[in-house]
């Protein structure tokens, strides 16, 4: 540990020695400033939501006379800094007010906090997603969605329950394998290469009962961020995207209740401002009732059956003064599924962040982060057997702090600091009982420090050209203690390597360490107002890998550092696009937006299985494991229509992605469970004029079917008939489409009373479409001779809904 | 272990999901035809047989069309060849004992040769030890959690040998009939699952495997039921596991569909494959009656 600690505190002293210079050039700036000679002075301050305080992130400070602006970060804060003179703000977000401020930047900095007014009609005329006014052509992002909870809430969903990660599914570029499969793919990426972050803290399962919801409470959730390309230099551990959600601070003004009663499960979350509005919280809880609902129909044998899941999401902040607010934020939920036989699962987070303003111009975010997946699989369930049970037990925690500092000098916005984290692997725990007898045994714990520093800076060159650039060294120490194997070499590519010496390593020592730069580059070009070209590189490095060798994910897939065997995931992408706003203009922003973005990605390092591998409780897994790699490309098309009766997007996505990795398919190229040619998603949202209680909306999905390996022969032993493979992921499964609908019945608005309601009525695959999840091949149970072709589908039939949802 | 993902499935699927399986045509390509081997041999009294056919297409029902005229022997490390053959072209190639001999002896390693087609093959496996079954009693039960109609539980007690991994599979027979479905196939490491560790070395075989020798009906009363425990090598019991997968192999959770190991390899590297495997096993067995002497009254 103490290892650890040297590290981190050498790591934390390095990103402080250049703060301490920075903030003594701004004191110095700020003293030449009161005397009235000065080259650069400050506007900066929070913004936030009148109705409820919540700081809004990505609000657009737009200076008139300079054309320059900024826009506000993660936490609400926007600093521009300008020649000294007197400039009118133009302030704008979408869904709220424009505002504009005249402020004298003459001979001081200045402080300016502000609170925004949503627009009233803000239900007649939904906003989909994009934040600032133009958003989409003015940002140097590219590759990037944002959803905006309200939109989230409006998108045809599952049992009617809201969900993140089904939503980000129907955005450009992410696919999934099939339904109830866990996480999600970007850009020909696997599930473990997605940086899934609450509130800065990853969440290892982001899933709900296997993967048919996540664990994202919507009512507490304020900002959904998945960025697929060109991802800043702050960013770092995973090689395909980021899915950054960030939970809201709570009503800050006024208490608030908000609920649902839904088929499947309800939630509650209660919000309320603290020491007089000078902090606020908010919690939020979930539980699925299907089992309560069950319990008296169910004979003898299910009865004391477990199938539920639960979460707890909650956050407090509290503002200490001007320049310091403290958020303190966790997660806790659990899944148990079984009877005889069954698991259990579970996430924990929590992350404490503050937030120092050092001067107008140099902000700080602190984030200390705990990370906890556990996952149990145990033959006593339903009945403890103390004499007869089977249990195994796993989990990985992690410990991290991540110090995170911006500075505005005029045309740049640095952002530079670091992170540290502690990762504790504990691969798996198995206790056998057996008519009395108990027996444990344990797989050694793994231990690793992944350490990384960063620099970059966001520069607006010309008014048109703004650039983006950065450079992030990352380090990766598996150390002990514990034991570090050497396989055999000799053994042919896809067959089980056998271990050769095992090393004990006591103490901290390191086994392995594994260091890569890793620049990251983006560049905007405007063409005109109205369209720009946006262009970035970057490379990634992810250190953790999650061992998975099933279709879908199961929760008791196991996570794994680098070590001495298995090496770094590597990926570069570059990406390019062009992005164009159209249509007449709503004020906040064009009538339509559109991109088109195409990216080509390569993978190094990609993990794979030999054939039969196993993987649960298997202390020499490295022998089991293959290393390949990967590519990605294809082309993106995406339209939205942000405004209007009818309003919503439509996205299309070519793309194409594959694996090579000696030892298997005779070692050729072949395309990934995952790979889809073709998807088309439309998003459409319909507010009739004339019936301003109800509005509704639809979602479509076609994509083509996914790879699956098909049988080219077969031979019979010992009266069973079994297939034979010559190549993997040599056919493809039928196409996939299916329709959502969804309506909502605002409820009538009492005068003088709070409460506000409505029904959500959805009907989840409309037309009942039988879509293949997969199609397996077996012989017949009854007459073993004949075989067959099965398509499995997950949801087979119509699934209609209603939820109530509530507000207080 | 994929296996056990079924029940919790189950109850998603009847409970909050519709999902289904439908039979649907596919078309598949065929690939070149090989030699397949069927051989497992005991320790057993009596003869023994290898079965040698040709692969087929996949939806090919017919019988596979066998592979005669080949040259079958086993040869064992004390020294001892014994000849197979296939008098009636049936591809069931017989080796018949002389007086008391038994062909398999626990601890000696066997080796098979076939020529076929001017192609040389060989596969080597060791017979393993296997402990004794000790009892055999029967539950009272429902058929499954959803049904009404009752039937008895079946569940054997035999204990693991201490000390080295030992590999098994359990075979059983109601009325003397075998029970070889695809989902009958049991293998166990140390009388639990497969690890890496042992953590089962030395114990009674744990409830799962107890419980596995029972048909979906389960056993009615008066029935007979016989037990076999079969010794295995490593990769003898990696070939039954993966067997058993890819061919009930479907679902949410499927492993990708992967060729079934082979123990089979072609002296020439370059010449045609085989597919298949060369099985050794001490076996050891156990029979009782679905009678009161052995039914229990059990709350579980």
């Amino acid at each position: 540990m103490k290892h650890h600690l040297l590290v981190y505190l050498f790591c934390f002293s390095v990103t402080l020695v250049p703060i301490g210079s920075k903030a003594q050039t701004i004191n110095v700036l700020e003293k030449a400033s009161n005397k009235g000679n000065h080259a650069a002075l400050t506007v900066s301050g929070y913004i936030k939501d009148a109705a409820n305080g919540e700081g809004l992130i990505g609000v657009s400070v737009y200076v008139k006379e300079t054309s320059t602006g900024a826009v506000t970060n993660n936490y609400g804060f926007y600093a521009v800094t300008v020649p000294p003179g007197n400039y009118n703000l133009v302030i704008s977000y979408v869904g709220y007010a424009k505002q504009t401020r005249s402020v004298d930047l003459t001979d001081r900095n200045i402080r300016l906090d502000l609170e925004l007014q949503q627009e009233g009609k803000e239900l007649q005329e939904v906003t989909v997603s994009t934040k600032r006014e133009d958003d989409n052509v003015k940002n140097i992002e590219m590759s990037v969605n944002q959803i905006d909870v309200k939109t989230l809430k409006r998108i045809p969903a599952l049992l009617g329950e809201v969900d993140v990660i089904r939503s980000i599914q129907l955005l450009p570029g992410v696919s999934t394998v099939g339904e109830g499969a866990t996480g999600f793919n970007v850009r020909g990426g696997s599930i473990d290469q997605n940086l899934v972050l609450l509130d800065e803290a990853p969440v290892y399962n982001s899933s709900h009962l296997f993967g048919f919801f996540s664990v994202f409470n919507p009512d507490a959730v304020k900002d959904v961020k998945l960025i697929k390309g060109g991802i800043p230099s702050n960013y770092g551990g995973r090689i395909a995207s980021i899915l950054d959600v960030r939970l809201k601070e709570g009503n800050a003004k006024k208490p608030e209740l908000n609920g649902g009663i839904g088929l499947i499960f309800s939630r509650l979350s209660y919000e309320q401002p603290l020491f007089k509005g000078k902090g606020s919280f908010i919690v939020a809880a979930r539980r699925s009732y299907a089992d309560i609902l069950a319990q008296p129909f169910l004979n003898s044998d299910l009865k004391g059956a477990k199938f539920y899941f639960y979460d707890l999401t909650a956050k407090g902040n509290y503002r200490i003064n001007d320049k310091n607010i403290v958020f303190l934020s966790g997660y806790l939920g659990r899944d148990v599924f079984g009877s005889d036989f069954g698991f259990n699962w579970g996430n924990t987070t929590l992350s404490a962040r503050w937030n120092h303003v050092f001067s107008d111009r140099l902000f700080l975010n602190t984030t200390a982060y705990y990370s906890n997946y556990d996952y149990s699989l145990n033959t006593d369930l339903k009945q403890k057997r103390p004499n007869d049970f089977f249990r195994t037990d796993s989990r990985i925690v992690d410990y991290s702090i991540k110090p995170d500092f911006s500075i505005a000098l005029g045309k740049n916005l640095i952002t530079f600091g670091g992170q540290a984290i502690i990762h504790d692997f504990q691969p798996g725990t198995a206790t056998a009982a057996s008519a009395g007898s108990v027996r444990s045994f344990g797989i050694a714990n793994k231990h690793a420090l992944e350490s990384a520093l960063y620099i970059g800076n966001e520069q607006q060159v010309t008014p048109r050209l703004q650039l983006q650039y950065g450079l992030r060294y990352s380090l990766f120490n598996y150390t002990g203690p514990g034991e570090a194997y050497t396989f055999s070499t000799e053994i042919p590519l896809g067959q089980r390597r056998e271990v050769v010496t095992t090393i004990d390593y006591k103490g901290n020592n390191t086994i392995q360490t594994y260091g890569n730069w890793e620049p990251r580059f983006s560049a905007k070009y405007e063409l005109n107002n109205s369209s720009s070209l946006k262009l970035s590189y970057n490379r990634l490095a992810q250190y953790i890998h999650l061992i998975s060798n099933t279709t879908a994910s199961t929760p008791l897939d196991i996570w794994t550092p680098s070590t001495n065997n298995i090496k770094p995931q590597i990926g570069d992408q570059v990406a390019g696009g062009y992005f164009r706003n159209f249509g007449r203009s709503t004020g906040t922003g064009s009538e339509f937006e559109a991109s088109v973005e195409v990216y080509y990605k390569w993978l190094q390092n990609q993990i794979d299985y030999i054939d039969g591998a196993s993987l649960i409780l298997n202390k020499y897994l490295e022998g089991d494991l293959l290393s390949g790699r990967g590519r990605a490309y294809g082309a993106e098309f995406y339209i939205k229509r942000n405004t209007g009766v009818v309003n919503g997007w439509i996205s299309y996505t070519l793309a194409k992605t594959e694996r090579q990795v000696n030892g298997i398919n005779n070692n050729d190229w072949y395309p990934t469970r995952f790979d889809k040619r073709h998807t088309l998603t439309s998003v459409l949202m319909f507010d009739p004029p004339n019936a301003k209680r109800w509005n509704f909306s639809a979602t479509f999905t076609l994509a083509s079917g996914t790879p699956g390996t098909f049988p080219t022969g077969r031979f019979e032993f010992d009266g069973h008939v079994a297939p034979i493979y010559e190549a993997r992921n040599n056919y493809r499964i039928p196409a996939y489409h299916r329709l959502d609908l969804a309506a909502t019945l605002q409820g009538r608005k009492r005068p003088g009373k709070r409460k506000d309601d409505s029904w959500v009525f959805s009907v989840y695959n409309a037309y009942a479409r039988k879509n293949a999840f997969s199609v397996y091949f077996q012989p017949n149970v009854d007459n073993p001779r004949v075989t067959e072709a099965i398509r499995y589908s997950v949801f087979a039939t119509i699934i209609p809904s209603v939820t109530y949802n509530f507000k207080f | 272990m994929q296996r056990f993902f079924f029940i919790p499935c189950l109850l998603l699927a009847s409970l909050f999901l519709n999902s289904c399986t439908t039979v649907i045509d596919a078309k598949l390509d065929t690939g070149p035809i090989e030699l397949s081997v069927d051989a497992l041999l005991t320790d057993q009294p009596g003869s023994q047989t290898i079965r040698l056919t040709q692969t087929a297409a996949y939806f090919d029902s017919s019988t596979p069309p066998a592979a005669t005229s080949a040259t079958v022997t086993v040869s064992d490390d004390a020294g001892k060849t014994y000849s197979f053959s296939d008098p009636d072209n049936d591809g069931y190639y017989v080796w018949q004992p002389t007086g008391k001999d038994t062909l398999g002896h626990i601890g000696r390693t066997y080796q098979l040769t076939i020529a076929y087609q001017g192609e040389t093959y060989r596969a080597s496996s060791k017979m393993n030890r296997v402990p004794a079954i000790d009892s055999l009693i029967f539950v009272k039960r429902k058929l499954n959690p959803l049904s009404k109609n009752e039937g008895y539980r079946a569940e054997f007690y035999a204990r693991d040998i201490a000390g080295a991994a030992d590999y098994y599979r359990v075979r059983f027979f109601r009325n003397g009939e075998l029970q070889n479905k695809p989902a009958n196939i049991i293998t166990s490491q140390d009388g639990g699952f497969r690890t890496s560790s042992g953590v089962t070395d030395g114990l009674a075989f744990i409830v799962p495997i107890r419980r596995s020798i029972n048909p979906d009906s389960l056993f009615a009363l008066n029935d007979n039921v016989k037990v076999e425990l079969h010794s295995l090598t490593l990769e003898g019991f990696d070939f039954w596991q993966q067997l058993r997968t890819q061919i009930t192999n479907g679902g949410l959770f499927a492993p990708p569909p992967t060729n079934v190991p082979t123990n089979i390899i072609n002296t020439n590297a370059a010449g045609r494959k085989a597919t298949g495997f060369f099985v050794t096993s001490a076996v050891r067995s156990f029979s009782a009656s679905v009678t009161q002497v052995n039914i229990r009254v059990r709350e579980d």
